[in-house]
């Protein structure tokens, strides 16, 4: 199953994220929780706490030079995601880092 | 008033989206507008509506029209500085001609709502940034209300400004999207903007001091938590329509008597 939640800026997008990321995880389900804003809080709705959501990286650090690639979308989220609670896989696709990129 | 004389205000309003920058950026139009008895331009680069209720306007789209650019010579690449609008029409009359005015004058400048595809908005606009180019030379205020987030300020909607208020609750979300704002901001081209932050929907005091702390901005006031707020946004009204009197209303007033000291 594959849930994606829109909506106006504070409408609750990401706080629903992730109650149903770990709802699902507690009924047993293997759940991925991605963050595809490029101003990524859902580490925190989570339940990871300010410092580590600061800390996580971003898939695209994964697509950068510098590393060897990842091959498959599971190695990447086993390379680049972090643990939540409740089991949760969470991986962030993007964030805003440098303003002198065109696209994120 | 007179604190504001022979200033030209060019602030924009930025943060989390849902932190209240519409909100805030309607009510201190207005009362920009009422204070200094000069032209407010609010800059809508929102391509979700939000502004024009706060201001109290009706409509909340009035296109520019892909035809009001011309080509300042043919032989060059197309560059941004390659477009001027179309002969015998100044910034200020655009403004006249395609901002809806709203109480106290103010007059809403819009990007173009999104109904179809993104590609459509194209000449709009290209229109609408050569309109605020335009306008950063004439003595009308000019405030934006910009898209929430921390990818949009710093991709030249917000380049008008002299100021960037960062307006932030005191929630761990709110709070870490101001320190990426700020870190960003740190790192953007041309460091001529001053950047500080606003507590929104504040309950206590210590608010701002941890909004300040976490965020590593200077916090110049705070807009209380304030049921008149939500019941003007339930509305659909302007809150200075709806409760000209609330606390929020007065807390944007502060507000605006402290930016003074930021402008130039």
């Amino acid at each position: 199953m594959k849930i994606a939640v829109v909506g106006k800026g504070g409408a609750g997008k990401t706080t629903t994220s992730a109650v149903l990321a770990r709802t699902l995880a507690r009924g047993g389900r293997s759940v991925v929780a991605l963050d595809c804003d490029t101003n990524p809080n859902l580490g925190l709705s989570l339940g990871l706490g300010m410092e580590a959501t600061e800390a996580l990286l971003t898939l695209r650090d994964g697509v950068g030079d510098e590393v060897e690639h990842a091959h498959t979308w599971a190695e990447i989220v086993e390379r680049f995601g972090a643990d939540a609670p409740d089991g949760v896989r969470l991986a962030v696709v993007s964030q805003i880092e440098d303003p002198d990129f065109g696209c994120p | 008033m007179t604190a504001w004389q022979g200033a030209r205000v060019r602030v924009a309003f930025i943060g989390k989206g849902g932190s209240g920058k519409s909100a805030i950026g309607g009510v201190f139009c207005r009362l920009l507008a009422r204070e200094t008895g000069k032209q407010v331009v609010a800059i809508d680069s929102d391509p979700l509506p939000g502004l024009a209720l706060s201001l109290g306007i009706p409509s909340d789209d009035t296109p520019l029209p892909p035809d009001l650019l011309e080509k300042t010579n043919d032989g060059s690449p197309n560059a941004d500085d390659s477009w001027q609008l179309r002969d015998g029409m100044s910034a200020i009359d655009a403004v006249h001609q395609y901002a809806a005015e709203g109480p106290d004058g103010v007059r809403l400048l819009q990007f173009g709502k999104l109904h179809g595809h993104v590609r459509t908005l194209a000449g709009s606009q290209q229109a609408f940034r050569v309109i605020v180019g335009g306008l950063e030379e004439t003595d009308a205020h000019l405030v934006g209300d910009l898209p929430g987030g921390t990818r949009q300020p710093f991709f030249g909607w917000g380049d008008f400004a002299d100021v960037l208020v960062v307006v932030a609750e005191a929630t761990p979300s709110s709070m870490l999207s101001a320190k990426r704002l700020a870190r960003v901001r740190e790192r953007a081209r041309g460091g001529d903007q001053t950047i500080v932050a606003v507590a929104n929907k504040a309950v206590d005091p210590s608010d701002s001091e941890r909004l300040a702390e976490a965020s590593g901005l200077r916090v110049i006031g705070a807009v209380p938590k304030d049921p008149a707020m939500g019941a003007a946004e339930r509305a659909g009204r302007s809150l200075l329509d709806h409760s000209p009197d609330a606390p929020a209303v007065e807390a944007v007033r502060s507000l605006l008597a402290t930016l003074q000291g930021e402008t130039r």
